[in-house]
C-alpha cells in the first residue's frame, strides 16, 4: 500500500499528515526538535500511524512520496544565524541594501531605529563595471581588481557570496564572469548571481533576494543533506520533496541550489489546502484562506482557482524588513492571535495588540506567569473554551487567572468582565477584517462574492462573525483545520518558475524578441521538468507578464493569451486583458494609454497524484449536545450554549447557535442566530440560520 | 485653519446621553481608517507620475459635511491637515452640490496647499443628504507652469508661475466628466497622458471613498454615524489633552531661516515661531505672526501648508498614534497674519513651493522648539532641501522620440535624532519624513535617458550627539544623449539642520556641475541648469541634527558606527571622545574603556575652560 506523507515543521509543533491509498487522512502532532527535525517528524508520524493502526516504520517504507516543510531558513534569517556573506555590487552603489526602496510607517514616530542592512556595510564590496539600460557596456569589468578582491574575501573568512550588478538583467556578462572568477578563486564558497536567481528590474529587490539566498546556502545544504539521510536511513525509498513559498514543492537537491524558495514556505501551503477544500464544496469563485495561530493571522487568496502570488514578501515589517521578491504565494499577516494583549489607551479606547504574550509567558490562563489580558483569556471568560480540553486536553487552563486579568481591564472600561471580554473579541475581529480587506482590496476582490476557508488552532473562535461582517456567506472550517499547511502539502505539485526581463510596449511591440524569450523560458522549464515526469504525471507551463500603463511605477501580473504571439490580434488580446485587470484592481481603465511590459514569466507545474477528499465517511453517532455551558455573546446577559463533540456529529448535521463544537485540536463557536452544518467531508460550514425546516439532521 | 474656539474650552467629554461604547468606537474608527487606506492604495498604485507612485506625494481624507477633518490615514503629513479648508471652499462656492459631482481644486488662496496639488473633492450623499466630503489630493508631475517644474521658486507672482488654477471647479456632474476641463488641462499640461492618468486615479480614489462611506452609513445608520463622529472627535481631543498634560507650562520661542535666493532674497528668509504650552487648559498656542511679509517669489507658504507644518512638528513630539483629526486639532490654536510669508499669503503672491522649503523649516522649528523644554522632549532638525537628487528633470528621450518631465526621488537628506533614537536614514525632507518610496536606479534609467554614476551615503556626516542625525548622501548623474534641464529648488546649503540639547548641527548640502573635462562648478542652491551629454550633476544632500551631548553616546554604539561606516575613527575620537584598540578591519577592534573615559574627561575640561 502506498502512502503519502507530508510534514510541516513549525517553531513549536511538527505536524504530519499521512494519506492512505484509499484517501484517508491521518494527522499527527508532536513537539519540534530544534536540533534534529527528523525527531519531531518521527514522533508526529508515530501519532498519525497510531491513528491508522500501522507502525510508522511500515508507513515510511511503503510511502511513495514525502514532502517536507521547514522553517529552518526563515528562523536562520530572523535570528541572523546565516552564513557570513559578502555582497558584491556595482561601483558607486554600495548602499543598495541600506536604502532599500524607502517607505516607513507613521511619519511622526521618531523612536524606531533605522533597520540594519541584511548584509553589513563592511561586508559590501564595489566592483568596477557598469552596463546601461540597453545592455551596453559602459565600464568593462576590471577582472584583476575582482580577483584581488575575491582573494581578500576568502582571506576574511566569508562563507558565501551574493552578486547583484546594476542592469545585469539587460546584459549578464559581468555577473557571469564574476561567477567564473568566484568558482576559480574561492572554489568552496557557494555564491548566487542575481540574474540567474531573479532576473527582474529594480536593483534593491534583486539584491536583497540574492543576498538572502546566498546567505542560506551553507546551512541549508547541510540541513537538507542531514534530513535526507535521516529519512532514507529510516527506510524511506520514495521521492523526497521540500515545500516552497511558490505554493508547490521541489526536489531536495534543487532547493539546496536556491534555498530562498523555502523561506515562508509554511504559510504558503495553507492557501493550497484552501483551494482544494473550496473546490470540493463546488465553489468556483474566489477563496480567502485564513490561518489563525497563536500570534498571527495569515490571509491568502485563491482567485478563480489560481493561487494569488506576489513579488513583495517581507521578512519583518513591510519597507523596513528584508524583501524577498521571488514570486511567492501572497500571504498577509497581521499580529493578532490568541496571545494578543488587550489594553486601554489614554483616551479610554479598548485596543488589542500589537503586543503579544506569545507562548511564553503566554495568556494569563496558561498559568506560566502571564499577567496581562489576552484574546485567549477573553475566550475562556466568555465560556467559549473548555479549560480541560485545550490542545486536546494536554494543557489545563486557569479559568480564575483569566477572569482576574479580564476583570481588571473591565474595571478600566467601566464594563462587566464578560462585556469587556466580548469587546476584546470584537476588536480582534476588526484587526482580522482589516487584514482580509488589505489583500482583497489590493486584488480588487469582493469578499461578499468569495468563500472563506479557515484553519489554524484559533480560527473557530471568531471566523464566523468575521465572515458575517464581511458579508461573506460561504465559510468552511475543514476537519483538518488545525494542520492546514501540512494538509496543503498533500495537494502540492512540483512548481518551478523561470523569468526574463525585457521592456517593450504595446506601441512598438518587439514580437520576435518576445517570442524568442517565451520559447527560451519554455525550453528551460521543459529541461527542468523532464526528469521529474513520472508515470501518469502531467506538466503544464503557463506564461504571464508584469505590465503597467506607461509612466506607472507599479505593475500588475497578467496571463498571456498564448505561449507565442502569432499576430497583432494576440497582442490586442493581451492589452485587453491588462485593461480588464487594471480596472478590476483600480476601478479605472485607460484605453488611450500605452501599456509597458517588463518581466516575462513562465510557471511550470508537474502534477503529482493527489488524495481524493473523502466524502461521507458514514460517521454516525449522536447529534445531541454533550452538555451546556454559560456563555456570553453580548447584549448584557449570559446564555446557555450547547456543547457538542465534533467527532460525534454526522455529515449533514446542523448545529444552531448559541453552541460550541469541540474537536480535539480546536473549538468552533456558533454564535446566536448562526448555524453550522457538518459538510460531507467532515468540515464545518456556516449555514444560513433560517429555521432549519426539513433539513436532514437539523437539531 | 478653522479652529472652533468654543469647542476648545470643552474638556473633551461627550455629552451624548447614550454614548457608544469603547468597542463600537474602536470598530467604527477602524472602518473609517480602512476606507481612507483603500482610497490611498488606489491613488498610489494607479497613479502615473513618479511624484505620486514613488514619492507618495498624495493624500486622501474624509471630511464631515460641516468641514471638519475626520480621517486621514497614511498620507503625507504635510498634505492633509488642510483638507477641511478645501472642502469648505466647495461648500462656500457652490450652492447646487449634488450627488455625482466632483470638484477639482488647486487654488492655494482658498484652502489648497500649492497649485501642483490637484485635489479631487467628492461630496458624499446618503439618502439625499450631504454627510461627508472625500478628498484625494496628489502632486502632479506638471501643471502647465511657464517652466517645466512644479516648484517654481523664482516666480514673482502667480502670473509668472503660470499654472492653470482651478478654484474648486466642478469636473464631474452626475458621475460624468466635464470634458471641457480635461481638454483645458490636456491643452496646457506637459505630457498630458501622464496628467490624465493621475486625474483618473484621483477620481477613482474619491469614488471608492464615496462608495465605502455609503456602505458605512447603511451598516450603522446615519444617527449612529453622527454620534460616532461627535464622540470620535471628543476621544481624539482627550488623547491630545492627555499628551499636552505630560508637558510643563512653558512659553517657547524658536527661530530658523531659509537659505538666500539671489538676487531676490540675499540674506534668506528669517523665521520665528512662538509656542505656549498650557497643561492646565491642555492647549498649545502657536504664533506665526512675527514673520516677514510675503516674498516676491514662489516660497510663500499657504495657510494649509503652514497649518500642516506646525501640526506635523507638534505631532512629531507627542506620543504616537493620536488620531489626526479636528478633535485633536482643537487643542492647537495657530495665529496667522495676513500677507505673511508663513500663513495667509495675499493674491497674487506665488505659493509654488509652499509645501516644502519654508514649510520644512517650519516643521523643524516647531519640533526643535520642544527640545528647549528639556532633555527627553522634542527632536532635532531634519535635513532639508530638494537637491540634485530631487530635481525636476526634463528633455527629449531619443530612444523613444518622446519628451519627459518628472521629479527624481533619489535624495537622502538625513533624518533628525530624537531623545531615544538615531536619525532615519531614508528621510528625504521633514514634510515627507521617510514616507516616500525611493527611485530605483534601473527604473530611472529606463524611464529617462540619464545615467546615474553613483549614489552613496557619506560616512561621518550625521549631526553628532548622544543620538546622531542620519548622514547625507551624494549622487552623480547626467544625460546620455540630449540636453537635460534640471530645475533645483534647494535649501539647506547655507543654514544647516540644527542639533538640540547639546547635539551638533547637520552638514550643509551643495550642488555642482561637472563639465566634460571634469571641472566642477558650484551651482546656486536654487537654479535651473542645462546639462549636456558627457557632463554631470553632483549633489550632496544635507544631514540631520543630533540630540544630546556626543560625549554621552554609548561607546559600543560608536564601535558599531565605525565598523559600519556611519562614523570615522577620527570623529569618534575628536567629537565623541571614544578611543579604540585595534583597527576596524581587525578582529580585535574594541572600545578602549579607560582611554575613552580619559579622553571624554579631557574634552569636558576643555569645554569648561
Amino acid at each position: 500500500m502506498a502512502y503519502r506523507i507530508t510534514v510541516d515543521t513549525g517553531g513549536t509543533f511538527t505536524d504530519v499528515v499521512v494519506c492512505t491509498a484509499d484517501g484517508r487522512l491521518a494527522v499527527g502532532k508532536a513537539m519540534t526538535d530544534s536540533e534534529r527535525s527528523f525527531v519531531g517528524m518521527r514522533n508526529a508520524l508515530d501519532a498519525a500511524a497510531a491513528e491508522l493502526g500501522v507502525d510508522s516504520a511500515t508507513i515510511l517504507r511503503q510511502a511513495e512520496i514525502l514532502i517536507f516543510g521547514t522553517t529552518r531558513a526563515t528562523n536562520a534569517i530572523v535570528t541572523r544565524t546565516v552564513a557570513k556573506t559578502a555582497f558584491l555590487t556595482t561601483s558607486g552603489f554600495p548602499d543598495v541594501l541600506v536604502l532599500k526602496e524607502g517607505g516607513k510607517f507613521d511619519p511622526h514616530d521618531f523612536s524606531q531605529p533605522y533597520p540594519e542592512p541584511y548584509v553589513p556595510r563592511r561586508a559590501t564590496f564595489e566592483i568596477d563595471e557598469r552596463v546601461d539600460a540597453e545592455g551596453g557596456i559602459v565600464t568593462p569589468l576590471d577582472e584583476d581588481a575582482a580577483r584581488r578582491l575575491l582573494a581578500e574575501i576568502g582571506a576574511q573568512g566569508y562563507q558565501a557570496v551574493a552578486v547583484c550588478l546594476v542592469w545585469c538583467v539587460a546584459n549578464p556578462v559581468h555577473e557571469v564572469r564574476l561567477g567564473e572568477l568566484i568558482a576559480e578563486v574561492l572554489p568552496d564558497v557557494p555564491f548566487t548571481l542575481s540574474h540567474q536567481l531573479i532576473p527582474i528590474i529594480r536593483e534593491y529587490r534583486r539584491a536583497s533576494t540574492t543576498a538572502i539566498d546566498a546567505s542560506l546556502k551553507p546551512l541549508m545544504k547541510r540541513y537538507l543533506e542531514d534530513l535526507a539521510r535521516d529519512i532514507r536511513d529510516a527506510g524511506f525509498t520514495g521521492e523526497l520533496f521540500v515545500s516552497t513559498s511558490m505554493g508547490g514543492c521541489m526536489r531536495i537537491e534543487t532547493l539546496a541550489e536556491n534555498p530562498v524558495h523555502s523561506v515562508k514556505s509554511g504559510p504558503a501551503m495553507a492557501p493550497v489546502a484552501g483551494r482544494i477544500y473550496g473546490a470540493e464544496t463546488g465553489v468556483n469563485g474566489d477563496i480567502l484562506v485564513c490561518d489563525a495561530g497563536g500570534t498571527t493571522f495569515d490571509v491568502g487568496l485563491v482567485r478563480q482557482g489560481d493561487l494569488v502570488l506576489t513579488r513583495d514578501t517581507w521578512l519583518g515589517r513591510q519597507w523596513v524588513g528584508d524583501l524577498i521578491s521571488m514570486s511567492t504565494v501572497d500571504v498577509r499577516s497581521v499580529g493578532a492571535g490568541g496571545g494578543s494583549i488587550a489594553w486601554v489607551d489614554s483616551g479610554g479606547l479598548l485596543q488589542v495588540g500589537p503586543q503579544s504574550a506569545g507562548s511564553s509567558p503566554g495568556p494569563a490562563c496558561y498559568g506560566a506567569g502571564g499577567t496581562l489580558p489576552t484574546v485567549t483569556d477573553a475566550a475562556l471568560v466568555l465560556g467559549y473554551m473548555d479549560p480541560e480540553l485545550f490542545v486536546g486536553g494536554r494543557m489545563r487552563l486557569d479559568q480564575d487567572a483569566a477572569m482576574r486579568v479580564i476583570a481588571e481591564l473591565a474595571a478600566a472600561l467601566d464594563m462587566t468582565p464578560e462585556a469587556a471580554a466580548y469587546g476584546i473579541l470584537l476588536v480582534t475581529n476588526e484587526l482580522m477584517i482589516k487584514a482580509i480587506h488589505e489583500i482583497t482590496v489590493m486584488e480588487g476582490i469582493n469578499p461578499r462574492e468569495s468563500m472563506i476557508v479557515a484553519g489554524g488552532g484559533a480560527a473557530g473562535l471568531n471566523i464566523f462573525p468575521i465572515a458575517k461582517e464581511l458579508g461573506c456567506e460561504k465559510v468552511l472550517l475543514p476537519e483538518t483545520a488545525s494542520v492546514l499547511s501540512a494538509c496543503g502539502m498533500q495537494f502540492a505539485d512540483i512548481v518551478s518558475e523561470a523569468s526574463e526581463s525585457f521592456v517593450t510596449t504595446s506601441r512598438d511591440f518587439h514580437r520576435d524578441r518576445v517570442n524568442a524569450i517565451l520559447a527560451g523560458l519554455r525550453d528551460k522549464l521543459d529541461r527542468f521538468g523532464a526528469p521529474l515526469m513520472g508515470a501518469g504525471r502531467t506538466a503544464e507551463i503557463r506564461f504571464s507578464v508584469e505590465a503597467r500603463y506607461q509612466f506607472q511605477v507599479w505593475d500588475l501580473e497578467v496571463a498571456l493569451p498564448a505561449d507565442r504571439f502569432a499576430d497583432d490580434a494576440d497582442l490586442a488580446r493581451l492589452v485587453e486583458t491588462f485593461h480588464a485587470v487594471h480596472e478590476r484592481v483600480f476601478a479605472v481603465r485607460d484605453e488611450q494609454s500605452v501599456v509597458e511590459f517588463l518581466n516575462w514569466k513562465a510557471r511550470l507545474t508537474v502534477g503529482l497524484e493527489h488524495p481524493a477528499v473523502v466524502r461521507g465517511d458514514g460517521r454516525g453517532g449522536s447529534v445531541r449536545p454533550v452538555g451546556v455551558r454559560r456563555s456570553y455573546f453580548g447584549n448584557g446577559a449570559t446564555v446557555e450554549a450547547s456543547i457538542y463533540r465534533g467527532d460525534r456529529l454526522s455529515s449533514g448535521s446542523v448545529v444552531h447557535g448559541p453552541a460550541v463544537i469541540e474537536v480535539p485540536t480546536t473549538t468552533i463557536v456558533v454564535y446566536p442566530g448562526m448555524a453550522v452544518r457538518v459538510s460531507e467531508t467532515g468540515g464545518f460550514m456556516m449555514e444560513d440560520a433560517a429555521p432549519a425546516v426539513g433539513r436532514r439532521g437539523a437539531i | 485653519m478653522s479652529l472652533d474656539s468654543a469647542a476648545a474650552e470643552q474638556d473633551g467629554r461627550t455629552t451624548d446621553p447614550e454614548p457608544l461604547d469603547s468597542v463600537q468606537m474602536a470598530v467604527m474608527a477602524n472602518r473609517l481608517d480602512g476606507i481612507v487606506r483603500e482610497m490611498s492604495n488606489t491613488l498610489l498604485r494607479a497613479g502615473r507620475s513618479a511624484v505620486i507612485s514613488s514619492a507618495r506625494d498624495f493624500s486622501c481624507a474624509i471630511i464631515t459635511a460641516d468641514n471638519h477633518l475626520l480621517s486621514s490615514a497614511e498620507g503625507l503629513p504635510g498634505h492633509i491637515f488642510g483638507a477641511q479648508l478645501m472642502a469648505a471652499a466647495m461648500t462656500d462656492l457652490h450652492t447646487d452640490i449634488a450627488e455625482g459631482d466632483a470638484f477639482l481644486h488647486n487654488d492655494p488662496y482658498i484652502g489648497n496647499t500649492h497649485p501642483a496639488d490637484h485635489g479631487t473633492l467628492v461630496p458624499v450623499f446618503v439618502d439625499g443628504e450631504h454627510l461627508f466630503t472625500v478628498c484625494a489630493k496628489a502632486h502632479q508631475a506638471d501643471i502647465g507652469n511657464s517652466i517645466p517644474t512644479t516648484y517654481f521658486v523664482a516666480a514673482k507672482d502667480i502670473y509668472e508661475e503660470g499654472a492653470l488654477i482651478f478654484p474648486c471647479v466642478r469636473i464631474q456632474r452626475d458621475y460624468q466628466t466635464i470634458q471641457d476641463i480635461v481638454r483645458m488641462c490636456r491643452a496646457r499640461i506637459r505630457v498630458p497622458e501622464q496628467w490624465h492618468g493621475d486625474f483618473l486615479a484621483g477620481v477613482g480614489a474619491a469614488r471608492i471613498g464615496e462608495r465605502r462611506l455609503k456602505d458605512f452609513c447603511r451598516k450603522y445608520g446615519k444617527d449612529t454615524v453622527r454620534r460616532f463622529i461627535t464622540q470620535w472627535f471628543d476621544y481624539s481631543e482627550r488623547r491630545m489633552m492627555h499628551a499636552v498634560r505630560q508637558m510643563p507650562k512653558v512659553a517657547l520661542e524658536n527661530s530658523g531661516a531659509h537659505d538666500p535666493f539671489d538676487p531676490i532674497l540675499p540674506t534668506g528668509v528669517a523665521l520665528n515661531i512662538k509656542i505656549a504650552i498650557d497643561p492646565e487648559s491642555a492647549t498649545i498656542d502657536v504664533d506665526l505672526r512675527d514673520n516677514p511679509d510675503c516674498v516676491p517669489c514662489g516660497l510663500n507658504v499657504s495657510e494649509a501648508s503652514a497649518a500642516s507644518a506646525v501640526l506635523n512638528g507638534i505631532f512629531n513630539c507627542l506620543e504616537s498614534n493620536i488620531p489626526h483629526n479636528a478633535g485633536s486639532f482643537r487643542r492647537v490654536r495657530i495665529a496667522y497674519r495676513d500677507n505673511c510669508v508663513l500663513g495667509r499669503p495675499k493674491f497674487p503672491h506665488s505659493c509654488s513651493v509652499s509645501t516644502t522649503n519654508i514649510a520644512d523649516r517650519l516643521v523643524n522649528m516647531t519640533q526643535s522648539a520642544f527640545a528647549k523644554i528639556g532633555k527627553g522632549f522634542g527632536i532635532a532638525e531634519g535635513g532639508c532641501g530638494l537637491g540634485v537628487g530631487m530635481a525636476v528633470i526634463s528633455g527629449k528621450d531619443r530612444r523613444r522620440g518622446d519628451r519627459y518631465v518628472n521629479r527624481l526621488m533619489a535624495t537622502t537628506n538625513g533624518g533628525p535624532a530624537s531623545a531615544c533614537c538615531d536619525g532615519w536614514v531614508s528621510f528625504a525632507i521633514p514634510v515627507i519624513a521617510g514616507l516616500m518610496y525611493r527611485d530605483s536606479v534601473e527604473i530611472d534609467e529606463l524611464k529617462y535617458p540619464i545615467h546615474i554614476k553613483s549614489m552613496r551615503l557619506t560616512p561621518g556626516t550625521g549631526g553628532a550627539g548622544e543620538f546622531r542625525g542620519a548622514p547625507n548622501q551624494e549622487i552623480v548623474y547626467g544625460p546620455r544623449f540630449d540636453t537635460l534641464t534640471a530645475v533645483i529648488p534647494c535649501d539647506g546649503q547655507t543654514f544647516a539642520a540644527k542639533g538640540v540639547a547639546g547635539g551638533h548641527d547637520g552638514t550643509l548640502g551643495a550642488s555642482f556641475h561637472i563639465d566634460r573635462d571634469g571641472n566642477e562648478t558650484k551651482l546656486p542652491n536654487i537654479t535651473t541648469v542645462h546639462v549636456e551629454a558627457g557632463e554631470w550633476l553632483r549633489g550632496r544632500d544635507t544631514s540631520g541634527g543630533g540630540y544630546g551631548d556626543p560625549l554621552d553616546r554609548c561607546p559600543e554604539k560608536l564601535r558599531h558606527d565605525v565598523l559600519e561606516h556611519w562614523e570615522t575613527v577620527e570623529r569618534a575620537a575628536q567629537i565623541y571622545g571614544v578611543v579604540f584598540q585595534g583597527r576596524p578591519d581587525d578582529d580585535g577592534f574594541a572600545v578602549d574603556a579607560q582611554a575613552t573615559r580619559d579622553r571624554r574627561d579631557a574634552l569636558r575640561r576643555d569645554r569648561s575652560v
